[in-house]
């Protein structure tokens, strides 16, 4: 005598909920991503306990290499460089075409003095990635130009905050004179770009 | 895939019947595929963040007016940190007499290095919250020696400190110690 088994019927859950909470989210992460860009040089920052994140505020970066070149890298927004770029190019008497100012929005990072800028946003812009400045920007007592582009920056918008990126191995003299700078133009708060490293337990 | 397909098999000879679509589609890929997607994109926008440690400079004096009067620290009550080259610190708690090759001592960035001695220092300074940290890199120093001494500022709770450079008599003992 067959016993009558009850018709088995699939489990089915409804997935579409889900799938609308998932592309919501999706979506989300999607336009908030930000892809680091590649730097032009490899810098490795020292590590440090400071478990404080790199804050959102419009930001400006510095960034010293093993070799003691300074690169500047300027706030994002579009306008706003495109007033520093012509601020500059006053106190320097550079002038520049429409199609530098162009390429001066879009710029990673700018590695050489003022009066090369010109023929360094006049290249194309896979060779501008892969340009190693030989010289970085000028940075001393006599020639203060790195400090120049801050404070131009800080004269287009007073909200900046700077950012230091130094390697493990870039030389004190040269960060000091870089600090030295910042103090001659009265900036005196800004951080410094480390690495994660486990506090001490103790 | 979740649901498991029961094959109906009913009396032969009956009536074909035009199978009934079922109108539910399997979600269930489409939302693994979501979920791996989003964990991707949420630990990037974490993860690309880095740290920072945040630096504030004494402002520069305009003149000489408005220059502070020279402060006396008491000895006891600071240490001198000298970063050297090859990621050598020197320490002493001495004057300009009293300095030499036997009060300038070194020792390392560990843990039992530097940070005890700061500890140590701390513990015999008559004033405690006097007590300052005088943080004196070197030409030869790196720029990882000077983030480090700070991680031990942070660590070791020492608020009082300053960066500053060397004395000329300082600087001879680190020459001679170092073999410059």
């Amino acid at each position: 005598m067959a016993r009558i088994k009850p018709k088995r019927h699939g489990v089915v859950t409804d997935m579409t909920a889900m799938c609308d909470v998932t592309f919501l989210l999706l979506t989300f992460f999607i336009m908030t991503t930000q892809f680091k860009k590649p730097d032009v040089e490899q810098i490795k920052p020292p590590s440090s306990i400071s478990e404080k994140l790199l804050p959102d505020a419009s930001l400006m970066t510095i960034n010293a290499t093993p070799d003691g070149k300074f690169y500047f890298q300027p706030v994002e927004n579009a306008t706003e460089r495109l007033e520093l770029l012509e601020k500059m190019g006053k106190k320097y008497n550079v002038t520049f075409d429409n199609k530098q100012k162009a390429a001066f929005q879009k710029v990673q990072s700018i590695g050489v003095p003022m009066n090369q800028l010109r023929s360094y946003l006049d290249l194309p812009e896979d060779e501008q990635k892969n340009y190693k400045s030989p010289t970085g920007i000028p940075m001393d007592s006599t020639n203060k130009q790195l400090t120049d582009w801050v404070e131009q920056s800080l004269s287009v918008n007073a909200d900046y905050k700077l950012a230091i990126k130094g390697d493990v191995t870039t030389e004190y003299p040269k960060v000091k004179s870089l600090f030295e700078g910042l103090r001659d133009i009265d900036f005196l708060k800004f951080w410094l770009i480390t690495s994660q490293e486990g506090k001490p337990n103790e | 895939m979740a649901q498991v397909q029961v094959q109906d098999k009913s009396a032969k000879g009956g009536k074909v019947r035009s199978k009934k679509n079922n109108p539910a589609v399997d979600m269930t890929p489409m939302v693994d595929l979501n979920f791996l997607l989003l964990m991707f994109f949420m630990f990037t926008s974490t993860f690309s963040k880095p740290n920072v440690m945040d630096l504030g400079l004494p402002a520069k004096p305009k003149d000489e007016t408005q220059k502070p009067p020279p402060t006396e620290i008491d000895l006891s009550n600071s240490i001198t940190l000298l970063l050297g080259k090859d990621n050598r610190v020197f320490w002493h708690q001495q004057d300009q007499a009293g300095l030499n090759d036997q009060t300038m001592i070194e020792t390392n960035l560990d843990r039992e290095g530097i940070r005890e001695i700061i500890k140590q220092a701390k513990a015999r300074a008559k004033k405690k919250d006097l007590f300052t940290v005088i943080i004196k890199p070197t030409d030869d120093a790196v720029y990882k020696n000077f983030v480090d001494i700070l991680d031990e500022m942070a660590i070791t709770q020492s608020e009082r400190y300053g960066v500053t450079d060397l004395k000329p008599y300082e600087k001879a003992v680190y020459d001679k110690k170092v073999g410059n």
